[in-house]
């Protein structure tokens, strides 16, 4: 199997792709939304510090500013709980919501009044002067913190391996950086994204499995039709495709597969069946041939013997041309061939084939009338005429000395309609069902009317189903029958 | 020999029948099936040959009707030639079965071996003294030389040698050897039997007063 033709294939790749798409979407998207929100809680830590310089670097012009503000600048405060790298500053820069510190009440902690977490965070400052001197610098800070170029607006962050800073830029030219170490921050983020490719991966393994699995069960009645239609393009046309009743689209078309092998099985058997009587009729005159000949040669004979044997061979050949005269007919009429249809005259057609027929209704000494009305239907001539001539033949062939049969063709609201009465043998109930069978002869036909092909009242009913029309019979045994033959009405007689 | 024919098949009946009458058989025939069972029932036939299908009474039920009073040997003609349908013959109590077109010459030697098997014969030459029969080549020598006989002659010896030992009445003679249609006067039998004594001894055939005739 070809992979990518692989209907199977395909949807899994479409399947994947997607969901590759959506969970690495989805992955980033989180990752980014956390990141941001780290940066920006650093930063929102950073800049509160940054207020608190800016406020001591402003200090001396600050109104009602303590004057010790500006000698002592804020200092690094490391956690209470680790051992001290940098004091605590003595005295914290005013912000200016308050007046005057108050000996009698407990130091504040600006750091908590911001944050809590921060305290446990180291962080350090550098502020220069607009001239890039440097006016503050805190101890804990690094020795190569760049000054950071000017940049448009007030403030800037940035990331320096694992050192946040937040530079801010005052209206007279003093640039203030605090920054600190977040690489415990970023491992935590680094942790997030190794979970989210994790989970991920996943999610995506699970979503191929069970998108694989889908495809497979939804696939696998497919695998059975085909098994099923390849086993009947060898020729078993017994095969079905076995129905699951799940509900699923495919066993519809399973149904309409099964519906069409049937049919195709039924339409073989009948065929087969065709041939086989086709063939079994041909024996029979064959037979004649073969036994007159071989014993006709099997020594000398007189002129009237040999004339006999010849007479017996020429009827069993006519029978032979009959007969496949009539299977020509009948398969001509299978393929379903509708050309040649024009507007025919059915009393007119009627009337040339019972004049064919009258030198036989004289010798079977049956009476034939007709009694035809106008009537037109759409139609191929030869063959309706042909009804007309089997129809009447038989009637004439299955009938009593003496006999009558009466031919009418009349013109109904919708239909043209031909009627064949005659006063003969009839119709057994058991055979009426039977009669336009191919090769079926009621017992007692087989009798009276040797040489017969037994295809008469097929053909004929393949010529009026193939006009549209329809044929009924009633017959009464020993009484005779009637065939009435409706077939479509053409446009009608202009008055 | 004495056969029955029941085809309805008019050229073919008129075939056959000429054929096995030539091969010196006495032969009946029967258009349908009615009167092809009334006659398989109502004589004794050496062989019959039944067509399978055939107006009025098709040669299954034919068959099937005559095997409840007659053991004679039947001969199926068919055009069926599925094999289902050859069982089927065979089950229902026929000798020997054959699909149409047949070879004239096979369904005479088909009928020569039933007729001799029927008469518990396995060999197609019988030695009477110094004559000899060969029942398939139909053909009479007596002490080596070939002997020439009418048919009719032919018959009555195929006859009598096949129940060899046997006292064959008059009348079994007559209705096997005759057909029908035939308006034997009744010494005909006898000019016969005077005229095969002259060819293969006056001893070949016994003469048994008041029952019949025999070849020992």
């Amino acid at each position: 199997m070809r992979f990518f033709q692989s209907i199977r294939w395909r949807l899994q790749l479409w399947h994947g792709v997607m969901l590759a798409l959506v969970l690495t979407g989805f992955g980033v998207t989180a990752w980014r939304l956390d990141r941001a929100t780290l940066f920006q809680r650093a930063d929102q830590d950073l800049e509160r510090r940054v207020a608190v310089i800016a406020g001591a670097i402003r200090g001396d012009g600050a109104p009602g500013r303590p004057p010790q503000a500006q000698a002592r600048p804020p200092q690094d405060r490391p956690p209470q709980d680790r051992p001290p790298r940098d004091r605590p500053p003595q005295d914290r820069p005013d912000f200016g919501t308050r007046q005057a510190p108050r000996p009698d009440a407990p130091e504040p902690d600006p750091d908590a009044s911001v944050s809590d977490t921060a305290a446990e965070i180291a962080v350090y400052y550098v502020a220069w002067d607009a001239d890039g001197r440097e006016l503050l610098r805190s101890a804990l800070a690094p020795g190569d913190v760049p000054r950071p170029e000017r940049v448009a607006g007030q403030r800037a962050t940035r990331l320096r391996g694992a050192l946040r800073e937040y530079i801010h830029f005052t209206p007279r030219g003093e640039c203030i950086l605090v920054g600190r170490d977040i690489s415990t921050e970023l491992a935590g983020l680094r942790r997030f994204a190794v979970l989210l490719a994790g989970a991920g991966s996943a999610v995506f393994a699970i979503g191929l499995a069970v998108g694989w699995w889908i495809s497979t069960r939804a696939l696998r009645p497919i695998a059975g039709i085909s098994a099923t239609a390849a086993r009947i393009s060898t020729g078993d046309l017994t095969q079905r495709i076995p129905i699951a009743d799940s509900g699923s689209e495919l066993d519809d078309l399973a149904r309409v597969l099964n519906d069409t092998f049937a049919r195709l099985q039924a339409s073989f058997d009948r065929q087969a069946q065709f041939t086989a009587d086709a063939s079994h009729e041909l024996r029979t005159p064959v037979t004649v041939v073969l036994t007159q000949t071989q014993n006709a040669l099997a020594r000398e004979r007189s002129a009237a013997d040999y004339r006999d044997s010849l007479a017996s061979c020429q009827r069993a050949a006519q029978r032979m041309r009959r007969l496949t005269e009539s299977l020509l007919t009948l398969a001509r009429l299978d393929s379903g061939n509708t050309a040649d249809r024009s507007l025919c005259e059915l009393d007119r057609v009627a009337a040339d084939a019972i004049d064919l027929l009258r030198p036989l209704a004289q010798q079977q000494d049956v009476t034939l009338s007709a009694d035809l009305l106008p009537a037109r239907c759409e139609g191929h001539a030869e063959q309706l005429g042909q009804v007309v001539a089997n129809l009447v033949s038989n009637a004439l062939y299955y009938n009593r000395p003496g006999g009558t049969v009466q031919v009418s063709v009349s013109s109904g609201p919708d239909a043209a309609v031909l009627s064949v009465h005659d006063t003969g043998l009839g119709i057994a109930p058991d055979d009426l069902p039977h009669i336009f069978e191919r090769f079926y002869r009621a017992d007692i036909a087989r009798s009276s009317a040797a040489g017969r092909t037994g295809l008469g009242l097929a053909i004929t009913k393949s010529i009026v189903d193939a006009h549209g029309g329809s044929i009924k019979v009633v017959s009464t045994p020993g009484k005779g029958s009637t065939f009435t033959v409706r077939l479509p009405a053409g446009p009608s007689v202009p008055a | 020999m004495r056969v029955l024919i029941i085809e309805d098949e008019a050229d073919l009946l008129a075939s056959l029948a000429k054929a096995l009458r030539e091969e010196g058989y006495a032969v009946d025939t029967a258009a349908d099936g009615e009167e092809g069972l009334y006659k398989a029932q109502s004589w004794d036939y050496d062989v019959i040959l039944l067509d399978v299908m055939l107006p009025r009474l098709d040669g299954w039920t034919i068959l099937h009707r005559l095997r409840e009073s007659k053991k004679t040997p039947v001969l199926m003609l068919t055009a069926r030639d599925a094999a289902r349908d050859r069982v089927r013959g065979l089950d229902t109590g026929a000798d020997d079965y054959m699909v149409k077109p047949f070879d004239l010459e096979e369904l005479l030697a088909r009928l020569r071996a039933l007729i001799r098997r029927a008469a518990g014969q396995t060999r197609n030459v019988i030695d009477i003294g110094e004559v000899v029969m060969d029942i398939a080549a139909r053909r009479v020598t007596r002490a080596g030389q070939p002997v020439a006989l009418t048919a009719r002659e032919y018959a009555l010896v195929e006859f009598l040698a096949l129940r060899r030992g046997e006292v064959v009445t008059r009348t079994a003679l007559y209705e096997h050897l005759f057909d029908e249609d035939d308006n034997t006067l009744s010494n005909l039998l006898d000019v016969h039997v005077s005229n095969l004594r002259k060819k293969l001894g006056a001893e070949f055939i016994t003469t048994h007063r008041g029952h019949g005739y025999s070849i020992t």
